[in-house]
């Protein structure tokens, strides 16, 4: 990939083009342009796709609805005169390159990862002549059309950018740029995920990684399974349906983002045991801190054939509702203390001569081949390669979650991984502890700013043959202190963070990407997401002023 | 407080699942074990002697009534509702809740109760919900304590169904706070908040019995507020002119307030945190925005009243006289926090005018105090001050100030000593901001500077009475948490704030001890203030206050499962 990066903001702080993330290759120029009342997007392909064309229309209501005042003192006013004396632009002409199979959005985001075309050239002559936005694919018109939204400022009715010519040629650094929700621990209504999902497209995420269930409820409704929702679920109004599972992957995929679904196993799982106590072991046991890391202990009786059989089919059934070609089957913190306690895994253990380890490798191997048979790539945690003995083939992705610093280990085991480090991108950390009497701060304190998440290096410690082997990052929210009432306010823009280094890279500027990161927070705040305010309004109006030594 | 307490039977020691959801808990409460249920047909009468009942007395009756009927939370446990079906149905039914004043009281607004000053007002009322007869009755001798009471009432119930009901009756409570002064801060300079955002706010203080907004409306960021002498300080100094508190608007916000028992003390903070009033007077301001504000101040933009001025010092008089008049509690406050000493020092003006009338910065601060806190007082107001003008400048004050002790809890007995009355507001157990790592461009890794953030169970703790001799405890007026809003905005408002603000209201309503005869605060009054808090929480968020889940659901129908040792 070739890095043309002209980046005319950095010598010119006060006119900062609103981009997040920054394209790999972008020249600007300094002349006015605005767009005309009548302004449209052609779209130069035969026979569209619908979602194609709703992408287009979604940018036509943006490009008149966001109404970004340029942040700067008199929001625009000062730009006035350049605006009304400014070319006009008509148009902008979107077509795919020559040869370009014409799928729509939707299929082009759920090609196996690695695969996906998200390249876009996108030229705007300062001249009022046509723009052109081309593309190998439909994801990469998408991409480029959602850049484009994020060149133009309005005021007083004008809306216009000061930086024409405006001439990107773009493509991420990695395929992999992703958000985690925890639907478990609280849950979160479809209106929210859905809002999450134009949230993160507008920042060009690829993967919604959806931690669906976890100990504490199980609101997925499984086709063959539907004891596990009616009885792990909140109540009967917290349960994603079939339907609703449908909606969002569907919702998601027109904005360009696949949905890897993850069903943790074998450890928080004891929700399961309110439908199939039989599969569960040390449910709810007390005290749950030698159980489990957090209450309510259980998971499930990896040891048991029919537990394995249960769960091979339940990961089956769930892979059958997701497109995806990637699932997680989970496997993060593994309590041993809970198999040992149990009679029945004993039991079972001691008839098939294993130990809990083989018994693990029996249980992953089966669980994977099951959701393989659904043409599914597996995705696990990271200890199921650095702390436990288990057959993954190749092709298995890994996420690095409990440290930065074990990433190392897991390329150096020749897996493909993708970072997701409590050290800077779990965005719950720093809240105080949430057990109830525990006055202590949370475990991975401090709270990630979005400048920690920012300095992310995605090779660090990764040799150069190593570094194909690096899918991406994602940020997480998990969920124990968080719920509808804060979604939006704990996520943005600090999800935007890594959104940018696995895009453009890492060592992004922190000093000028902070004024892009208002813009971003601010249109998002105009697109009804509540990304909170990173500082005073007087700083995110003089970029520069508020920096420790100005 | 001449109040017998009852010290009797308390359900949440021993059954962790039958909370009773009430916050602040009552200072002495006695319960039972009958379920309880309100009528289809309940209503709420106020006694005959109420010939001419004020008009805020009958809208809070009236919101009362509103949310018995529409509050859908039901109670925290597994099952919720459906687990109390069958008791619902055999309860008791309760039709009326009466409402008296006792004799002799007067009959004042609630409004005109809640701006009384601050160590005269009666909040105490008493509650008894019968399992016997049919009506429950609320007494007390102020209007306000009725309010009170209504607020205790409203959170006795659950609902399933549409059927509002209890398990614990009868309920017997007499009440009434260990501090007069409840508080919420709230900065909406640095980030602009709508009059809706201030009056749901208040609503929600309202519901834990919070008695006062400090209004920290302006700062050097922007200058929100419509003063009437002077209207060019926010058309010039607010963030656009969308974002100013127009002079209607300070109206309806202190009447909602006062209408909900909360009085309204607006701090116009000076002589430093003033760069804002520099875009419309920039003769009144030294080192404005002057490089590197970190010389010049405590964060960007410098800037600063310049004191020595004699035309400065007529203006902030002007000024605080125009605010004054149209605030009709009887506190206000000059602030004073964070000046900024180089700031002066390399003002030429400052110098020239030091040097001309033969005085020192100090003597020039001791005047500037003297003169705001002079129009506070001359309107018929208890002067606010903030701890570090006492502290660090050894600035005089009127005899009866407040002091706002901040910079740390540690400060409050060197306030005592000095005999003046304060207000507990210690960055250390109540800055709801702290935790969210520096805000300033290019502090890549630096934290808050008052990190960590502080967690419910961190403000529950608190001891209003630390190091404070018995002598000095009349000093302590009450306490507040406070917002700045460098990285709040109405984005997160109602996140950050809630339902931590309660742990607050609670240390300041309730006191040094809980109903059961147990110390407030000790090691484990926060395990079993969380059920409660829990509460608390949902019942927020069923009215439509974004307050945070402070645990998985999984635990908050599951009281104390989620502690470190169960």
């Amino acid at each position: 990939m070739k890095l043309l990066a002209v980046v005319a903001f950095v010598a010119c702080v006060g006119s900062v083009l609103a981009l997040w993330p920054l394209p790999r290759s972008l020249e600007t120029g300094s002349t006015a342009l605005k767009l005309a009342p009548a302004f449209d997007i052609h779209l130069n392909i035969a026979h569209p796709p619908s979602d194609l064309e709703s992408a287009v229309s979604r940018t036509k209501s943006f490009l008149k609805d966001d109404k970004l005042g340029r942040l700067v003192v008199g929001r625009g006013a000062s730009d006035a005169t350049a605006a009304q004396h400014a070319k006009t632009l008509h148009t902008l002409e979107l077509s795919l390159g020559h040869g370009a199979p014409v799928r729509s959005i939707t299929d082009e985001a759920r090609l196996t990862i690695g695969t996906r075309s998200e390249g876009y050239t996108l030229h705007i002559p300062a001249d009022g002549s046509t723009a052109t936005l081309s593309a190998n694919s439909t994801l990469g018109l998408f991409r480029g059309l959602t850049t484009f939204e994020q060149l133009w400022y309005a005021y007083s009715g004008q809306v216009y950018t000061i930086e024409a010519p405006i001439s990107i040629a773009d493509s991420p650094a990695y395929p992999f740029r992703g958000f985690m929700l925890d639907t478990s621990r609280n849950y979160f209504p479809v209106s929210d995920i859905k809002r999450t999902l134009d949230a993160m497209s507008w920042v060009k995420m690829s993967q919604f990684h959806w931690h669906v269930v976890d100990s504490q409820s199980f609101p997925l409704e499984v086709p063959g399974f539907t004891e596990l929702a009616s009885k792990g679920a909140y109540s009967p109004t917290m349960v994603y349906s079939p339907s609703d599972v449908q909606e969002i992957v569907s919702y998601a995929g027109a904005r360009g983002i696949d949905v890897m679904v993850e069903i943790d196993t074998p450890g928080h799982t004891a929700i399961i045991s309110a439908a199939y106590p039989e599969h569960i072991a040390c449910p709810e046991a007390s005290p749950w801190s030698t159980f489990a890391n957090e209450p309510p202990a259980g998971q499930l009786r990896l040891a048991s054939p029919a537990t394995t059989n249960f769960t091979a089919d339940l990961l089956a059934a769930v892979a059958r509702m997701f497109p995806s070609s990637i699932m997680s089957t989970g496997g993060d913190e593994l309590n041993t203390e809970c198999y040992a306690q149990d009679p029945k895994t004993q039991a079972d253990l001691k008839a098939t001569g294993r130990t809990l380890e083989q018994a693990l490798d029996v249980f992953t191997r089966t669980t994977h081949a099951a959701i393989r048979a659904e043409g599914k790539t597996p995705a696990v945690w990271e200890e199921m390669v650095l702390d436990h003995n288990v057959t993954l083939s190749n092709d298995t992705v890994v996420l690095v979650w409990i440290s930065s610093a074990n990433a190392a280990a897991v390329a150096a085991k020749n897996f493909r991984l993708v970072h997701g480090p409590s050290d800077y991108f779990y965005l719950d950390c720093g809240a105080g502890e949430w057990i109830g009497d525990d006055v202590a701060n949370s475990w991975c304190d401090p709270f990630k700013t979005w400048q920690k998440s920012y300095t992310f290096d995605p090779l660090a410690n990764i040799s150069e043959s190593q570094a194909h082997l690096v899918l991406g990052g994602e940020q997480l929210l998990w969920t124990e202190q968080s719920g509808p009432e804060n979604l939006d306010s704990i996520v943005w823009p600090r999800a935007a963070s890594s959104a940018e280094v696995f895009w453009t890279g890492p060592r992004g500027n922190l000093s000028t990407a902070l004024p892009r990161l208002h813009d971003l927070a601010f249109r998002m705040r105009q697109r009804g997401v509540k990304a909170i305010q990173l500082q005073p309004m007087w700083c995110a109006l003089r970029p520069g002023k508020c920096n420790i030594d100005s | 407080m001449a109040h017998k307490y009852h010290l009797l039977a308390m359900f949440l020691g021993t059954f962790a699942n039958y909370v009773v959801a009430l916050w602040p808990i009552p200072r002495s409460i006695s319960t039972g074990t009958v379920p309880l249920k309100l009528s289809s047909a309940f209503t709420i009468h106020l006694q005959a002697e109420f010939s001419d009942p004020p008009s805020d007395l009958l809208s809070a009756i009236s919101r009362a009534r509103s949310r018995l009927s529409s509050d859908r939370f039901e109670r925290l446990v597994i099952g919720r509702g459906a687990t109390d079906a069958q008791a619902i149905q055999s309860a008791h039914v309760l039709t009326s809740l009466n409402l008296a004043l006792l004799p002799g009281s007067p009959i004042r607004s609630i409004a005109e109760e809640s701006t009384r000053a601050i160590d005269t007002k009666s909040e105490s009322y008493e509650l008894s919900v019968p399992n016997d007869l049919a009506v429950a009755t609320l007494t007390a001798n102020s209007t306000l304590g009725l309010l009170r009471g209504l607020t205790t009432f409203e959170q006795l119930w659950y609902d399933y169904k549409g059927t509002k009901y209890m398990l614990n009756g009868p309920v017997q409570i007499t009440d009434n706070p260990a501090f007069p002064y409840r508080g919420f801060s709230f900065d909406t300079s640095r980030n602009f908040y709508p009059v809706s955002d201030v009056l749901r706010t208040l609503d929600a203080m309202s519901w834990v019995k919070l008695s006062i907004l400090y209004w920290h409306i302006i700062d050097s960021q922007s200058f929100p507020l419509d003063v009437e002498a002077f209207p060019e300080l926010a058309e010039k100094g607010a963030y656009s002119t969308d974002e100013v508190y127009t002079r209607e608007d300070i109206k309806q916000i202190i009447q909602y307030a006062n209408e909900r028992g909360i009085d309204v003390v607006m701090e116009m903070d000076s002589p430093g945190h003033t760069t804002a009033i520099s875009a419309a007077h920039p003769e009144h301001i030294a080192c404005a925005a002057k490089s590197p504000w970190s010389k010049y101040a405590s964060e960007p933009p410098a800037g600063q009243l310049r004191i020595a001025s004699p035309s400065t010092l007529s203006f902030a008089r002007a000024m605080f006289d125009s605010v004054a008049a149209t605030l009709p509690g009887t506190m206000m406050s000059s602030g004073g926090d964070e000046v900024n000493l180089p700031c002066w020092e390399e003002d030429e003006q400052t110098m020239a005018d030091l040097a001309a009338r033969n005085i020192s910065i100090a003597d020039a601060l001791n005047e500037f105090v003297q003169t705001v806190q002079g129009v506070i007082t001359d309107h018929g107001k208890v002067p606010f001050i903030k701890s570090d003008m006492v502290l660090t400048h050894n600035v005089p004050v009127v005899n009866d100030t407040v002091v706002v002790v901040w910079q740390t809890s540690e400060d409050a007995a060197a306030v005592a000593e000095r005999g003046l009355r304060f207000i507990h507001q210690p960055s250390n157990y109540f800055y709801l901001d702290c935790g969210a790592g520096d805000w300033l461009g290019d502090n890549i890794l630096g934290n808050s500077w008052c990190d960590p953030f502080k967690t419910w169970q961190r403000a529950y703790s608190f001891d209003p009475y630390a190091n404070l001799t018995a002598a000095q405890h009349g000093l302590v007026l009450g306490g507040q948490m406070p917002i700045w809003s460098e990285q709040s905005s109405p984005e997160n408002l109602d996140p950050i704030v809630w339902p931590r603000l309660a742990a607050g209201a609670e240390v300041f309503w309730t006191g040094a001890s809980l109903p059961d005869g147990s110390s407030h605060p000790n090691e484990t009054s926060g395990t079993r203030a969380l059920a409660r808090l829990n509460e608390l929480r949902y019942r927020f968020v069923d009215r439509g206050v974004n307050a945070i889940a402070l645990q998985p659901k999984w635990c908050a129908l599951r009281p104390g499962e989620c502690d470190l040792d169960s």
